[in-house]
C-alpha cells in the first residue's frame, strides 16, 4: 500500500448501492465513482476477484463514522477498523503464541480479563476523567515492541503482507519440490492466528469502555473472540490428530473440556473475588481524589475568603461583598454543569449582575425564566441591563432584583430597585447613562426600553424581539463566528 | 384552620403571638434566625435532624415550622420528609420552607410535599417575620426565584379556560407571579394590577395548590432537568 498523505482517506461512503466500498474508494484514488463500480463488476466477472476484492474492503474498511471517531482518539491507520494498538502488555503477553494445550485457554482467559477492565473504564469515564487518563502512561511505558508494531502507521497492513509473502513463499518452495510440513504448518498458523484476533478484541473491549460503544461493535467484538476461539482450537485439534485417530481425538478433547471446566469451577470465586476488590479499590481511589479536591478548593477559596472577611470585619460593605462574591463562586463550583454551555443569555445576564455586585457591593438578584443562545441583537439587551443594573445598585442602594424572561416572541429584562427613584425629565442632558446607554442603544438595535420610577423604586424594563435573532439562523454554540458576518450590515 | 383563631389577617405584629419551630441542622443559623424574628414571634422548639423534627412537631403543635430543605437524619429526605412525617397536622401547622438551595428540584419538591411557601436564607429578619405571618394566616409565600421556577414550569402561555385547569395558570395569576418574579412585593402588585392585596394572595394560594396538585408529569421532569447539580 502506498502511503499518500493528501488523499482522502479510505472510508465507506453513506451514498452507497451495497456497502459504500465503491464510493469510498472512488473518493479515495480521486477516480468517478461510475468508473470504480465498472471496473468492480467487470473484475467480479474474471473468476470472482472483484466480489473477493469488494467483500475483502467491506470487512477492513471502516464507515466515514467509525473513521471519525476513532480519528478523534488516536491517529489511528486509515484502513484499518479497529487494531491501533490499545494496552494489553499488562498481561504479560509472550511474544509468540505457543502452539500447545494452554493455548486454547489463554486467549479466553486474558479476554474476558479485558472485558472487565473494559467495563471498569467505562465506569470511571463517568466518574471522572482522571481514572483512564492515568493508567495511560504507565500501560505506554510497559509496552512491549512487538505491539507497538500495531501503533506504526499502517502496521496491520504490513504484518499481513508479511504474512501472505510467508505463505508465497511456502508455496513457491514447495513447487519447487522441497518437502514443507504442512500439516504442521497450517495449525500452527490457524493457532497463531486465531490468537491474534482474540487478542486484537482484546484491545478493542478495552477501548471501547472508553469511547461509547454501540450495540453493534459489541456483536461484532463476540463474532470476532469467537472466531479466534474456534481458529485455536481447530488448529490445535488437527495438530494433535495427527499422531492419533479420530476416536482419540474426541476423547481427549472430552477429557481437556472436563479438566477445563473443573478449573474454572475452582477459580472462578477467586477471580470474583479478585475482581471485586480490584473495583473496590479503584472506587476508594476515586472517592479520594473527588476529596482531596473539594478539600483543596475549600481551601483556595472559601477559607482565603474567611480570613479576608475576619480582617475587614469593620467594614460592613466589605463584608457583604465579599461574602456575595464567595457565595457566588461557591454555588457556581457546586451546581454548576461544568459541560454546560455558557453561551446562553441568562449566563451572560447572570455574569453581567456579579460584576455589577462586584462592583458596588449591592446584592443583584437574577431570577431567569426560559433561555435562548445570545445573538448579535441581544449583545444590546446585555449592554442596556448592565447600564441599568450598574444605576439601580448606585441610586437604590439597596438589592437590585432583575428578571429575565425568555418566550417564543421576545426576550424582556426587568431591573428593580428601591431607591428613592428619578424624574427622566430631570436628568440633566449631559448625563448619558439613562438616555444613551439604555433607551437610545435599545431603540437603536429594534427593541424598546421603559422606565418607571416612583418614590418607592425605579424599574427598567426592557425589551428585544425574537423575530430580529431569527433573522440570523446560526444560534448555535460557536457564536462567535456569525457575530463577526452580522456584524457589518 | 379552624384551630387557628384570629390568625388570618397576615400582618406583622398585629394578633396573638405565633408559635414557631425551628428546624436547620445548623445551629448558627438558627440562633441567627431567632434573633432575627419580630418579638411577637416565639420560638417554642428547634430541631436538626428529620426524627427530632417530626418528634418536636407532633409534641409541640406550632403554628409554623421553618423548615430547612436539607437536613440530615431519616431517610435522606429532609424537609420533604418532615413534612410527610407531620402529615396529620397538616391543617393546623404550616411549613414554610428555607433554603440555601438554589436548585428548582428541591423546591418543588417541598413545596409539593405541602409547604405553603419558600424563601431564601438570606432574607432580612422583617422579611422573614412577614412571611411567617402570612404563612400563618393561611396564604402563600413565594420568593422571586420560587416564582420564577413556577413561570418556568408550567410555562408563560396563559390558559384558554381559566377555572379548573391544573395545569396551567390562568393571564391573571401569571401576571401576579410575573411580577412577584420582578420583585414586587404582595402590596406592590396589588398597586399594579389594580386589585386588592386580598385577591393577589388568593392568586398566588391558587398558584400554590395547582404546583401541589398537578399532576402533570412534566412538573416533575421538569425539576429534574432543572437538577443543576
Amino acid at each position: 500500500m502506498t502511503s499518500a498523505p493528501e488523499r482522502p482517506p479510505l472510508v465507506r461512503r453513506s451514498d452507497r448501492f451495497i456497502a459504500g466500498v465503491c464510493s469510498g474508494l472512488a473518493v479515495h484514488l480521486g477516480l468517478p465513482v461510475n468508473t470504480v463500480r465498472l471496473v468492480m463488476v467487470l473484475a467480479s466477472f474474471a473468476g470472482g476477484v472483484g466480489v473477493v476484492f469488494y467483500a475483502w474492503l467491506w470487512i477492513m474498511v471502516p464507515t466515514a463514522y467509525e473513521n471519525a471517531r476513532r480519528q478523534g482518539r488516536r491517529p489511528a491507520s486509515p484502513i484499518a477498523p479497529a487494531v491501533s494498538g490499545a494496552p494489553l502488555t499488562a498481561a504479560g503477553l509472550p511474544s509468540e503464541a505457543h502452539p500447545g494445550g494452554e493455548a486454547g485457554q489463554g486467549p479466553r482467559g486474558r479476554a474476558d480479563a479485558g472485558r472487565g477492565t473494559a467495563q471498569a473504564g467505562g465506569g470511571t469515564a463517568s466518574g471522572g476523567a482522571g481514572g483512564p487518563g492515568g493508567d495511560g502512561p504507565a500501560v505506554e511505558a510497559a509496552r512491549s515492541p512487538w505491539l507497538r508494531l500495531q501503533d506504526m502507521r499502517y502496521g496491520k497492513e504490513i504484518l499481513l503482507g508479511v504474512a501472505l509473502l510467508l505463505v508465497a513463499g511456502i508455496l513457491t518452495v514447495q513447487l519447487l519440490g522441497v518437502d514443507v510440513p504442512l500439516e504442521t504448518l497450517i495449525p500452527a498458523a490457524a493457532v497463531l492466528g486465531g490468537a491474534s484476533i482474540a487478542w486484537m478484541q482484546l484491545d478493542e473491549t478495552r477501548r471501547a469502555g472508553l469511547v461509547d460503544k454501540t450495540k453493534a461493535d459489541q456483536a461484532g467484538g463476540w463474532a470476532r473472540l469467537a472466531a479466534g476461539l474456534a481458529l485455536v482450537v481447530a488448529g490445535v485439534l488437527v495438530m494433535v490428530s495427527g499422531s492419533g485417530s479420530w476416536e482419540q481425538t474426541w476423547l481427549a478433547l472430552l477429557a481437556s473440556v472436563a479438566v477445563l471446566g473443573g478449573v474454572v469451577l475452582v477459580l472462578l470465586p477467586w477471580g470474583l473475588k479478585f475482581w471485586r476488590d480490584l473495583e473496590a479499590e479503584r472506587a476508594g481511589r476515586i472517592r479520594e481524589t473527588e476529596r482531596a479536591e473539594i478539600a483543596a478548593h475549600l481551601h483556595d477559596s472559601v477559607l482565603q475568603t474567611l480570613a479576608l472577611i475576619q480582617r475587614r470585619a469593620a467594614n460592613e460593605h466589605d463584608v457583604v461583598r465579599l461574602a456575595r462574591a464567595q457565595e457566588r463562586e461557591l454555588r457556581s463550583w457546586l451546581f454548576d454543569d461544568p459541560g454546560k454551555d455558557a453561551g446562553q443569555l441568562s449566563d451572560r445576564i447572570k455574569a453581567v449582575a456579579a460584576e455589577v455586585e462586584d462592583l458596588l457591593g449591592n446584592a443583584v438578584e437574577v431570577v431567569s425564566v426560559g433561555d435562548t443562545a445570545v445573538t448579535e441583537g441581544h449583545e444590546a439587551l446585555i449592554q442596556a441591563s448592565r447600564e441599568a443594573m450598574l444605576n439601580a445598585s448606585r441610586h437604590g442602594g439597596g438589592t437590585v432584583s432583575v428578571y429575565l424572561e425568555v418566550s417564543g416572541a421576545r426576550a424582556e429584562v426587568f431591573i428593580k430597585d428601591r431607591g428613592p427613584g428619578f424624574e427622566l425629565l430631570h436628568v440633566p442632558e449631559d448625563r448619558l447613562g439613562v438616555r444613551e446607554s439604555i433607551i437610545g442603544r435599545m431603540n437603536r438595535h429594534g427593541g424598546s426600553a421603559t422606565i418607571t420610577s416612583t418614590s418607592d423604586g425605579t424599574e427598567v424594563r426592557l425589551s428585544f424581539p425574537a423575530a430580529q435573532a431569527e433573522k440570523f439562523p446560526p444560534v448555535q454554540p460557536d457564536r462567535v463566528q456569525p457575530a463577526t458576518t452580522e456584524g457589518r450590515p | 384552620m379552624n384551630s387557628m383563631q384570629g390568625t388570618g389577617n397576615g400582618t406583622p405584629g398585629a394578633g396573638r403571638p405565633v408559635r414557631v419551630v425551628l428546624v436547620d441542622d445548623h445551629a448558627i443559623f438558627r440562633s441567627g434566625l431567632k434573633a432575627d424574628l419580630h418579638p411577637s414571634i416565639k420560638v417554642v422548639g428547634e430541631a436538626a435532624t428529620v426524627e427530632h423534627a417530626i418528634a418536636v412537631i407532633a409534641q409541640e403543635r406550632p403554628d409554623v415550622v421553618l423548615l430547612d430543605v436539607h437536613l440530615p437524619g431519616g431517610l435522606g429526605g429532609g424537609g420533604r420528609e418532615v413534612i410527610a412525617g407531620s402529615a396529620a397536622l397538616l391543617s393546623s401547622t404550616r411549613f414554610l420552607a428555607l433554603s440555601v438551595s438554589d436548585s428548582a428540584e428541591d423546591v418543588v419538591a417541598v413545596i409539593r410535599a405541602g409547604a405553603r411557601g419558600y424563601v431564601t436564607k438570606t432574607i432580612s429578619g422583617a422579611e422573614i417575620t412577614d412571611a411567617v405571618y402570612r404563612v400563618a394566616g393561611g396564604d402563600a409565600v413565594f420568593s422571586p426565584r420560587l416564582a420564577g421556577f413556577v413561570l418556568d414550569a408550567f410555562g408563560t402561555a396563559p390558559a384558554d379556560i381559566a377555572d379548573d385547569e391544573l395545569d396551567k395558570l390562568s393571564a391573571r395569576e401569571l401576571e401576579v407571579m410575573r411580577l412577584i418574579a420582578r420583585g414586587y412585593s404582595y402590596k406592590e402588585v396589588a398597586k399594579e394590577l389594580f386589585i386588592s392585596i386580598k385577591t393577589v394572595e388568593t392568586h398566588v394560594s391558587a398558584v400554590l395548590r395547582k404546583l401541589q396538585l398537578s399532576s402533570r408529569h412534566e412538573l416533575t421532569k421538569w425539576a429534574a432537568e432543572r437538577r443543576l447539580l
